[in-house]
């Protein structure tokens, strides 16, 4: 028999009982439905750390002050000495290994262009910040470190504020109003994307010293900073770089040899690729638990065809009498359960990718189907009929003909 | 028979010396016993026996359904004895005709399609299985008929098709066990007919029968007796037309 003449006869026997096939199937579906579930919500939310993770840079550190606790959250922030423009000047003067140092501090602000108003956050940063976050334009320019010493009223906006303000027009040139200070536009910085669940991309940035003057409330010392930002060096090791700036700044910070550090350096990547390992370790366990019922849906198939084989010995006695050899039964059974397993495969295929979407709609999850998890389950559910179904197809091909033909 | 044309002297069946033994637990059952006949191609033989006697035993070996235990069984020239499992479905393909009591159709498809069936194991593949198959139909008179599925047949209508099967593949014999238990008399008629017109065109076959009057139709009568041939003789009513 051709091919094709096993795929007829096979699609005959399963469509003559079209609602045991389908129940038949059940376990197939849920298995490989499952299975594309849990790697389309795995992935999806791998996939965005991954995005989050290169749009921070890999080798940026983040210093904060404060000392850090258990599971990397900040605390302390409010007892220890803030971190200062001289903590900056000794990173930028004593570290090696670092591309550029930049301050930065957060504060919020109304905008006003005309008669729009938009909420967004303000970041107050040195002229480096834009080389430590790789941030290009995509108009204008950014301030240089003398505008940012003399804290002029420049700002750069984020893609999304310059879109929600002025739609496709150019902002460049014009003013606009930061909590009724009066601004100058001088860039439009590139859309960067989300980052831990906020819009990167919602923010305006105008100089430091601008910013603590003029948007940040009340200031600890004069020369205080929120955050200093590095990036360093792609020829050095970032651990070995963050060691240095350690001990740069507890020396700075005068810290005690035995006393903790008050101040944390944070690898947001790193951070990130924690829980991106996490994420996936954790969609690979679900995955392989889905996996299983393939098999508890394999020996459902199993069950099925032994029992089709028996009601259809007359059948394959006829068949044998006729001519059909060994290899012929084999391998119309053989088909007959690989396409059983096919059909489920494709059957939970879609509904997996339905059920994903579903849940991405309903709950804003990202997901994403991989088309190797796709090609894997189609193969995982051919092989599941290959194994399954051979026990069957292997007992039917050996029937002796003579009593196969007589069976009742 | 005439031999006047340069015939194959090779018989269809050549049974030495043919015995077949199933072991049943302690026992054994002779269901043959030395039994050894030959039978010519364009022959239609009737076999007749009480029953248990081993009919069905010995047509299955002719059928290359089974071995002999011991002697040798020739098909066609082939000794089935030294054949494989796949040999002998290849020999059942190439050479014989299956007719059963039971139809033995298969069930929600078409006479065509059935028709087809033993074409779909050939090997090598025949070029237009579609057209010898209706051919085929055509000959038993169910022309009219090639898309209905045995459901919708009757029951001399659903051993046409069987017939039709059985020629499909151009065998050297036909083997029909009881192939008229099943039917009222008037339709066994038309049966025993349509095999006497397929024999007059020269096909050898082989029938098993429990009646005298169907055996009637065949020309030549083996009777079998406790797995022993006990008689091997020709018919003594032949048809009108073939005294003639
Ligand atoms: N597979 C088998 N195992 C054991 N004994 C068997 C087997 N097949 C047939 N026999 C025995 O062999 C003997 C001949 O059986 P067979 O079926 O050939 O008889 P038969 O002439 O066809 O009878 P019937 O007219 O009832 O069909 C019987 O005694 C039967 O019980
Ligand atoms: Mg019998």
């Amino acid at each position: 028999m051709t091919l094709a003449e096993f795929i007829a006869t096979a699609m005959i026997a399963l469509r003559r009982n079209v609602l045991r096939s389908v129940l038949t199937t059940l376990g197939i579906i849920i298995g490989v439905g499952s299975v594309i579930v849990m790697s389309a919500i795995g992935t999806g939310a791998s996939k965005q750390i991954e995005a989050q993770i290169a749009s921070l840079g890999t080798n940026q550190l983040t210093i904060f002050p404060g000392s850090m606790n258990v599971g990397g959250r900040q605390g302390g922030a409010g007892s220890a000495p803030p971190l200062t423009e001289k903590d900056l000047r000794a990173i930028r003067e004593n570290v090696t290994g670092l591309v550029a140092a930049a301050g930065n501090m957060n504060g919020s602000a109304t905008v006003v262009v005309g008669n729009t108003n938009w909420q967004t956050q303000i970041n107050g940063s040195s002229a480096e910040i834009q080389a430590v976050r790789d941030w290009p334009l995509t108009s204008g320019r950014f301030y240089d470190a003398v505008e940012a010493a003399a804290g002029r009223k420049v700002a750069v906006l984020g893609a999304t504020v310059a879109r929600e303000l002025y739609g496709e027009a150019d902002p460049v040139g014009t003013n606009v109003r930061l909590n009724n200070v009066p601004f100058e536009v001088i860039g439009v910085l590139s859309v960067k994307g989300q980052a831990g669940g906020r819009d990167q991309d919602d923010v305006i940035i105008v100089p430091l010293a601008t910013a603590r003057s003029r948007l940040v409330g009340r200031v600890r010392v004069p020369d205080e900073i929120g955050q200093i930002l590095v990036k360093v060096d792609d020829r050095y090791e970032v651990s070995e770089v963050q060691a240095d700036l350690e001990r740069v700044l507890r020396q700075r910070r005068r810290v005690a040899p035995n006393a903790m550090d008050n101040f944390s350096v944070r690898n947001f990547a790193e951070f990130l690729a924690t829980r991106d390992a996490t994420a996936r370790t954790l969609s690979l366990l679900l995955a392989s638990a889905a996996a299983i019922s393939l098999i508890v849906g394999g020996i459902g198939i199993m069950n099925i065809m032994l029992v089709s084989v028996t009601e259809r010995t007359r059948e394959i006695g006829l068949r044998m009498a006729i001519g059909a050899s060994g290899s012929d039964i084999l391998g119309q059974f053989l088909t007959e359960a690989v396409l059983l397993c096919l059909a489920g495969g494709f059957i939970g295929l879609t509904l997996g990718a339905g059920v994903s979407i579903l849940i991405s709609t309903l709950f804003g999850w990202p997901v994403y189907i991989s088309p190797a998890v796709v090609l894997m389950a189609i193969f995982a559910s051919a092989s599941v009929g290959v194994i399954f179904g051979f026990v069957p197809a292997r007992r039917a091909s050996q029937l002796n003909p003579i009593e196969a033909l007589r069976y009742e | 028979m005439s031999q006047a044309e340069p015939q194959t002297p090779v018989p269809v069946v050549a049974a030495r010396n043919l015995c077949k033994t199933y072991q049943l637990g302690e026992q054994q059952v002779h269901a043959l016993r030395d039994v050894s006949f030959e039978i010519h191609r364009g022959e239609f033989v009737a076999i007749m026996g009480p029953s248990g006697s081993g009919k069905s035993t010995l047509m299955n070996m002719i059928g290359a359904l089974d071995v002999p235990t011991s002697g040798q069984l020739a098909i066609d020239g082939t000794d089935i004895g030294s054949l494989s499992r796949d040999e002998l479905a290849a020999l059942r393909n190439h050479t014989i005709g299956f007719v059963f009591q039971q139809f033995n159709l298969l069930a929600r498809t078409s006479a065509l399609d059935n028709v087809k069936l033993p074409l779909t194991y050939s090997r090598p593949r025949v070029a237009d299985p579609e057209a010898i198959a209706r051919r085929c139909l055509e000959q038993v008179g169910l022309g009219a008929r090639m898309d209905h599925v045995p459901s919708q047949l009757s029951g001399g209508q659903q051993q046409r098709v069987a017939i039709a099967r059985a020629l499909v593949n151009s065998p050297s014999l036909i083997l029909a066990d009881e192939p008229t238990g099943a039917l009222d008399s008037a339709t066994s008629l038309e049966i025993l007919q349509l095999f006497e017109s397929l024999n007059a065109q020269g096909m050898t076959i082989i029938m098993v029968t429990h009646e005298l009057d169907v055996a009637a139709h065949a020309r030549r009568l083996l009777r079998v007796r406790d797995g022993k041939l006990v008689e091997d003789a020709p018919v003594n009513s032949p048809p009108a037309e073939v005294a003639a």
